[in-house]
C-alpha cells in the first residue's frame, strides 16, 4: 500500500468540506471493509482519505417513530441487534444474520454499504424493496434520494464526490411481509451469485402491492417491475409466483462472472423470485 | 525426566496410541510460534516481483527506469543481473527447466520478469507497478489434450535433472510438450478387451485448484561469501540445500537451510520454490533479502494438476473386470516442478484397487502455458480415484449390479497381485469398504425425497503407493541429565509431526513424549530427510527414529560396561554419565537411517515386485440432497474411512482425516481457478473460495481402520492424504443415485449439476 493522507474531521460539515468533487483520489472512508481491500489489491490509490469515524455521534443512532431513521454511520452489527429494527423492519434483522461475517458487521456501516455501489451487497436490495430513502448531505445542503435512484451502475452511484449519505429512512414494514434470499454458488460465505428481496402486502388472498429487487447477478440492485405488475392484484398462489419469476427475467441485465453464466443466473432468478415470494407469504416464519 | 536404559521393563506401548494434544498448541494459539512469513532480519530488503502479462512470448524489453527512481528502492533486478551471480540459473526437482526469472521468454501469465528490492515492502510494491515490459507474443497452449497434439511447444527441449534415473531417457528430446510418458503393461489388454462381453469407455476431467496455505510462500536469504543462510517456509529443506549448492557450485555444508513452523503446505512448498530467487537477490544486494508472496501471488507459484482421464474397462458375464485401459493426461503448466513424478506415481495405481489381469496405463506429463502444477495432498491420486471410482459406479449401474457387490467382486484381496506386479500386503481394502457401507447404511431403506429436493448415496474406495524410494535420517541426543532431543528434518506444517515423532522417541526410549525435545529442520544441525510429503514421514522417519534409539541403547550398554555396572542393571542414564565423566556432562548420540527396499519399475511394462514399502487405503461415503431446480448439492452426511496402520496418535489421525476430507470437499463442490486466455480471473480470496464452517456436511464421521502395518515403525503408516482420495467420486455417485444424472467434470458446482440435469432432460441450457 502506498502512503496517503488521513483526515479525521469531527463534524459532517467539516468532512464534506474536505472532499473534492473533481478528485477521485480523495474519498470518504467509514468502516473501510470494502475500501481497504481495494487499496490492498492495488486497484485504488488514495491521495487522501476522509475518515467519518469522528463525526457527530447522532449519525450512529437509530431512531424509531412510525418508521426508522438510521444514522449512516450505524454499524451493521448495531442494526442487527436493534430491537427497534426488529420490531419495525424484521426483514432487515434477518438479512443481517447472513450478511458477511461478524468481524465485518462490527465495523461496516449502513451508509458505506449503500454508497459503495457494490451490487453484491445484501442490504441495498432489502432497503430498496422496503422503499427506504436516503438523506444526502453536500456543500449546498440536504436532498432526499429514493433507493431506486441511488444506484447508477456497477460500483457507481448518483452521489456527487463531495456528497455523503447522512441518514436512511425506512418506512415501517407494518402489514407488509418480506424475505431476502441470498444464493451462493461457491462456499456458503461467498459473495452472492444472486440476491432477491421481496416485500409484499396482501390480505391473505390477494396481493395489494409487491416490491421485488434483484441484486448481485446484475450490475446494480434492480427493481423487478414486470414481476411486480404480475403480482399486484393477483392471487397469492404458487402459479402466480411462478409467473412473477418468469416475468422477472425481462427486468434484469445479467452479468456473467466466476459465480455463474448469464443463462444460469436467469434460471436462478426465475426460481428464487418464486421462493422469495413463498418465503415472504408462506408459513416459514418470515414476516 | 530420566531415560531408562532398559525399555523392556517399562509399560510397553505407553506412548503409541496416546491422544496427546499437540506439543506446540500453546505457542500457536498465543502467537509465539515462529513462521518465515513474519520473520525479519536486521538490514533486510524486501522484494516485489513484476510478473508477465503474456502467456507465451519473447521478451523484447523491460523498462525499469521509473522503478529505480522510487524512494527506498535499492535495486531493480532482471535476468541479466541474475546471470552475473548464477550463470546457469535453471532449477527444478525433476527437470532443470525453470529459470529464476523469465530468461528471454515468458511461459505463463504471472511468471517473474523483474524484481524490485527496497527497504520496505510498500516502496517495493509501488516501484514494481512502475515497471513495464514489451513482448513478441507467441501462440500459447492451455489445455492438456491440446498440448498433446499441438505444434506449439512450451519448451525447446527437455532438460531432465538427472537425479531420477527413470527420466534420463528424456534428455535432449525436442518439439514435444510431453515431459514424461509413463507406461504400465500387464497381460494383454487388447485381446481381453476385444473378448469382453461388456465394454465401457468414459472420460473424466478435473479442474485447476490451489493449495492455499494459510502462510503464503516466504523465503529469506542471507548471503555471505563464506556461506548462505536460508530461512524458508519449505517442506523439503534437504532438497533446498542440495539444489542451492548445485546452483552456486558450492559444497552442501556452505548452505544452511532453516525451517521454523510452516503454516501448511499440502505439497505446495516442496522441492524448491522462492529459494533460488531469494539467494540470487541476496547475492546481488549483499544484504539479507526477503521474498514473501501475498495471497494473490500464490496463484502464480504452483497449483494442483488439472487432468483428463480416459478409461476403458471390459467386464465378463460374472461381473469380473477382465481388462482396463487408462490414459491420463496431466496439465503440468509451464515448468515441470514435480509433475513428472506425479504422472508416474499416480499412473502406477491408475487402474485402482482391483484385481485385473489385463491392464494398460499411459500417463503423460504435459507442458502448457499456465502456472506450474505440482503435488497436492495425494500426489495425483484424488484425480485418478475420481475417474476410476466414478467409472466403477457407471458400469455397475449399466450392468444393473449393486455398486458395492460389483466392487467386492473385483477388489484386491490381501496378498493379491496389483497391476504393478507387487503383492498387496497390509492393505485392508475390504475392511475400509465394509466400514463405509455400514456407516452410510448401504442396502438399507433410504428416504429419497420427493419434489424438488432428491436424496442419494454414493461411495468409493482407493489405493495409493507411497513415493519411493526415499531416505530419512534421525539423530537422538541424550544429554548429561538423561533428557532426550530428536534432530529431525521432518517439517511440522500443522499435521502434528512434532508430536507424533516425540511419541515414537518416547516409546523407543521409554520416556513421556512431552519430555522429548524436537529440533526443527536446520541443515547445519538436523540430518538428511527427503521431504515432508506423500504421507511418508511417519513411516520413514519413524524407522530412522527406531534405529537411532537402538543405536542409543547399544551405546548405553557399552557405557554401562565401561563404568562397571552389571549387565541388565536399570541405572538411569544420568547416573551412568555422572560416573563416566565425574560431573553432569557428556552425551549419548545415536543415529539411524532408513531407506526401504525398492525395485525400479521396468520402463517398458511398469512392472516391479517392490514399488512401494506400504499401501495407503482411503474411502468415503456421501449422502447428498440435490436441489433439482438450481443444481445445488448439500452433503447431509460424509463418512471417511482410512487405513491408519497402528494409530500413533488417534486424535491427530482423526483431524488429518477430517481436514483432508473438507479440503477435498472444496475441490469437489466449488473450488476452481478460472482462466481466460491463460489469465487467472479469480486470483484473490474474494473470488476463490474454500469451504467455511457453513459448508461442512450436516453429519461427518472421520474413522480409521486399525490394521497393524507389519513392516511399519510400531505398526504405523502415514494418513495425511488418505481421506482425500474418494470424496469426489462418492459425491458424484451420490448425485447419480439421487437424480440419475452423471457429472464427469469437477467441480460439481451448482451450474455444472444444473446443466447436466437440463441436458439429461433434453433441454440443454444455452452456453453463453
Amino acid at each position: 500500500m502506498i502512503p496517503f493522507e488521513l483526515a479525521e474531521p469531527t463534524s459532517l460539515a467539516a468532512a464534506i468540506a474536505l472532499l473534492d468533487p473533481d478528485d477521485a483520489t480523495v474519498r470518504p472512508i467509514a468502516g473501510g471493509t470494502a475500501l481497504m481491500l481495494m487499496m490492498k489489491a492495488g486497484v485504488f490509490h488514495p491521495e487522501k482519505l476522509v475518515s467519518l469515524r469522528k463525526i457527530e455521534r447522532k449519525y450512529s443512532d437509530i431512531r424509531a417513530d412510525d418508521g426508522l431513521v438510521i444514522g449512516a454511520m450505524t454499524t451493521l452489527s448495531a442494526l442487527e441487534r436493534s430491537p427497534e429494527v426488529k420490531r419495525l423492519a424484521p426483514i432487515v434483522t434477518r438479512t443481517l444474520l447472513t450478511l458477511s461475517n461478524v468481524r465485518v458487521r462490527n465495523v461496516a456501516t449502513v451508509g458505506g454499504a449503500l454508497a459503495h455501489g457494490d451490487p453484491h451487497m445484501d442490504l441495498p436490495p432489502v432497503l430498496m424493496a422496503l422503499h427506504a430513502t436516503a438523506t444526502v448531505t453536500g456543500p449546498a445542503g440536504q436532498r432526499k434520494l429514493a433507493m431506486d435512484d441511488l444506484f447508477a451502475g456497477y460500483y457507481e452511484t448518483t452521489l456527487g464526490k463531495n456528497e455523503l449519505i447522512s441518514e436512511v429512512q425506512v418506512p415501517a414494514q407494518g402489514a407488509r411481509r418480506g424475505a431476502y434470499l441470498k444464493v451462493t454458488t461457491g462456499s456458503a460465505d461467498d459473495w452472492p451469485a444472486l440476491g432477491v428481496a421481496a416485500v409484499v402486502e396482501s390480505d391473505g388472498k390477494t396481493i395489494r402491492s409487491a416490491s421485488l429487487v434483484a441484486s448481485a447477478a446484475t450490475e446494480k440492485a434492480t427493481r423487478l417491475k414486470s414481476a411486480e405488475a404480475v403480482l399486484n392484484g393477483a392471487n397469492a398462489a404458487d402459479d402466480v409466483f411462478r409467473q412473477a419469476g418468469d416475468a422477472a427475467v425481462a427486468d434484469v441485465e445479467f452479468i456473467a462472472d466466476v459465480r455463474g453464466s448469464v443463462p444460469y443466473k436467469r434460471e436462478l432468478l426465475r426460481v428464487y423470485v418464486r421462493r422469495a415470494l413463498s418465503a415472504a407469504l408462506g408459513d416459514s416464519g418470515a414476516g | 525426566m530420566a531415560t531408562s536404559a532398559n525399555p523392556d521393563i517399562a509399560k510397553a506401548g505407553s506412548q503409541i496410541g496416546r491422544s496427546l494434544s499437540r506439543l506446540e498448541s500453546r505457542d500457536k494459539v498465543t502467537g509465539r510460534a515462529e513462521y518465515t512469513h513474519v520473520m525479519r532480519l536486521p538490514g533486510m530488503l524486501h522484494a516485489k516481483i513484476f510478473r508477465s502479462t503474456v502467456a507465451h512470448g519473447r521478451i523484447k524489453s523491460v523498462d525499469i527506469d521509473a522503478a529505480t527512481k522510487v524512494p527506498g528502492v535499492l535495486h531493480v533486478v532482471t535476468i541479466e543481473d541474475i546471470k552475473e551471480v548464477i550463470p546457469d540459473p535453471y532449477y527444478g526437482p525433476a527437470f532443470h527447466d525453470q529459470p529464476i526469472m523469465a530468461d528471454g521468454k515468458v511461459r505463463f501469465i504471472g511468471e517473474p520478469v523483474a524484481v524490485v528490492l527496497a527497504r520496505d515492502p510498500h516502496s517495493a510494491d509501488q516501484a514494481a507497478q512502475r515497471i513495464t515490459a514489451e513482448y513478441d507474443e507467441l501462440p500459447a497452449v492451455y489445455d492438456e489434450i491440446d498440448a498433446f497434439t499441438t505444434k506449439t511447444f512450451v519448451h525447446e527441449e527437455l532438460k531432465p535433472a538427472g537425479i531420477f534415473t527413470d527420466l534420463k531417457h528424456l534428455k535432449g528430446i525436442r518439439d514435444t510438450n510431453v515431459a514424461l510418458d509413463y507406461r504400465l503393461r500387464r497381460g494383454d489388454f487388447e485381446k481381453a478387451y476385444a473378448a469382453a462381453k461388456h465394454k465401457f469407455e468414459h472420460e473424466f476431467k478435473t479442474q485447476k485448484v490451489l493449495h492455499l496455505s494459510f502462510e503464503p510462500f516466504a523465503t529469506i536469504a542471507d548471503y555471505r561469501d563464506d556461506g548462505v543462510i536460508i530461512y524458508t517456509a519449505s517442506q523439503g529443506p534437504s532438497f533446498v540445500r542440495t539444489e542451492i549448492a548445485r546452483l552456486l557450485g558450492w559444497p552442501e555444508n556452505k548452505v544452511r537451510v532453516k525451517v521454523p513452523y510452516v503454516g501448511s503446505g499440502y505439497g505446495s512448498k516442496l522441492y524448491i520454490k522462492l529459494e533460488a530467487l531469494a539467494v540470487a537477490l541476496s547475492m546481488i544486494a549483499r544484504k539479507p533479502v526477503k521474498v514473501a508472496a501475498t495471497m494473490e501471488e500464490m496463484f502464480y507459484q504452483i497449483t494442483k494438476h488439472p487432468s483428463t482421464f480416459r478409461i476403458k474397462s471390459g467386464v465378463d458375464d460374472n461381473g469380473r473386470i477382465v481388462a482396463r485401459r487408462c490414459e491420463v493426461f496431466w496439465n503440468g503448466g509451464a515448468y515441470a516442478d514435480i509433475g513428472p513424478r506425479v504422472t508416474q506415481k499416480a499412473g502406477l495405481t491408475a487402474s485402482g484397487p482391483y484385481n485385473i489381469d489385463n491392464v494398460w496405463v499411459d500417463s503423460y506429463a504435459l507442458y502448457t502455458n499456465v502456472t506450474p502444477s505440482g503435488s497436492l495432498r495425494g500426489f495425483g491420486l484424488p484425480q485418478i480415484a475420481w475417474a476410476y471410482e466414478s467409472h466403477m459406479d457407471m458400469m455397475a449401474r449399466a450392468l444393473k449390479l449393486d455398486p458395492a457387490e460389483f466392487r467386492r467382486k473385483n477388489l484386491l484381496g490381501e496378498g493379491g497381485v496389483h497391476a504393478t506386479g507387487q503383492a498387496v500386503v497390509d492393505a485392508p481394502l475390504d475392511k475400509v469398504l465394509n466400514t463405509i457401507l455400514e456407516r452410510i447404511e448401504w442396502g438399507k431403506p433410504f428416504d429419497r425425497g420427493s419434489g424438488v429436493v432428491r436424496r442419494g448415496r454414493g461411495f468409493g474406495v482407493a489405493i495409493k503407493a507411497v513415493t519411493a524410494p526415499t531416505t530419512s535420517v534421525a539423530i537422538i541426543n541424550i544429554g548429561g541429565d538423561g533428557s532426550a532431543t530428536l534432530y529431525c528434518g521432518t517439517v511440522d506444517m500443522g499435521q502434528g509431526s512434532d508430536t507424533a515423532m516425540a511419541q515414537m522417541v518416547g516409546e523407543a526410549l521409554n520416556v513421556p513424549a512431552e519430555a522429548v525435545k524436537i529440533v526443527h529442520p536446520d541443515t547445519d544441525v538436523t540430518p538428511y530427510d527427503m521431504g515432508t510429503l506423500g504421507s511418508r514421514s511417519l513411516f520413514h522417519m519413524g524407522h530412522a527414529i527406531q534405529r537411532a534409539a537402538e543405536d542409543v541403547r547399544n551405546k548405553i550398554a557399552v557405557l554401562r560396561k565401561e563404568v562397571g555396572e552389571p549387565e541388565g542393571a536399570n541405572t538411569p542414564i544420568a547416573e551412568l554419565l555422572q560416573k563416566r565423566y565425574g560431573v553432569q556432562a557428556g552425551n549419548i548420540v545415536g543415529s539411524g537411517a532408513f531407506r526401504p527396499d525398492y525395485e525400479s519399475p521396468s520402463r517398458e511394462t511398469g512392472q516391479s515386485r517392490n514399488v512401494t514399502p506400504f499401501w495407503l487405503i482411503g474411502g468415503a461415503g456421501a449422502e447428498v440432497e440435490v436441489d433439482t431446480e438450481t443444481g445445488h448439492v448439500k452433503i447431509s452426511k460424509l463418512v471417511c474411512v482410512v487405513d491408519a496402520g497402528k494409530a500413533v496418535n488417534p486424535k491427530i489421525v482423526e483431524t488429518q482425516i477430517s481436514g483432508g476430507a473438507v479440503m477435498q470437499l472444496g475441490f469437489t463442490l466449488f473450488e476452481k481457478i478460472h482462466l481466460d486466455g491463460g489469465q487467472v480471473t479469480n486470483a484473490s480470496l474474494a473470488d476463490y473460495k474454500i469451504p467455511s464452517f457453513h459448508d461442512l456436511p450436516t453429519r461427518m464421521e472421520s474413522l480409521y481402520v486399525e490394521h497393524y502395518q507389519s513392516n511399519g515403525p510400531f505398526g504405523a503408516k502415514g494418513v495425511g492424504e488418505s481421506s482425500m482420495f474418494c470424496i469426489s467420486p462418492a459425491v458424484a455417485n451420490a448425485i447419480d443415485d439421487a437424480i440419475g444424472v452423471r457429472v464427469t467434470t469437477l467441480p460439481l458446482d451448482p451450474e455444472t449439476v444444473y446443466r447436466a440435469i437440463r441436458a439429461k432432460a433434453g433441454k440443454p441450457l444455452e452456453t453463453a
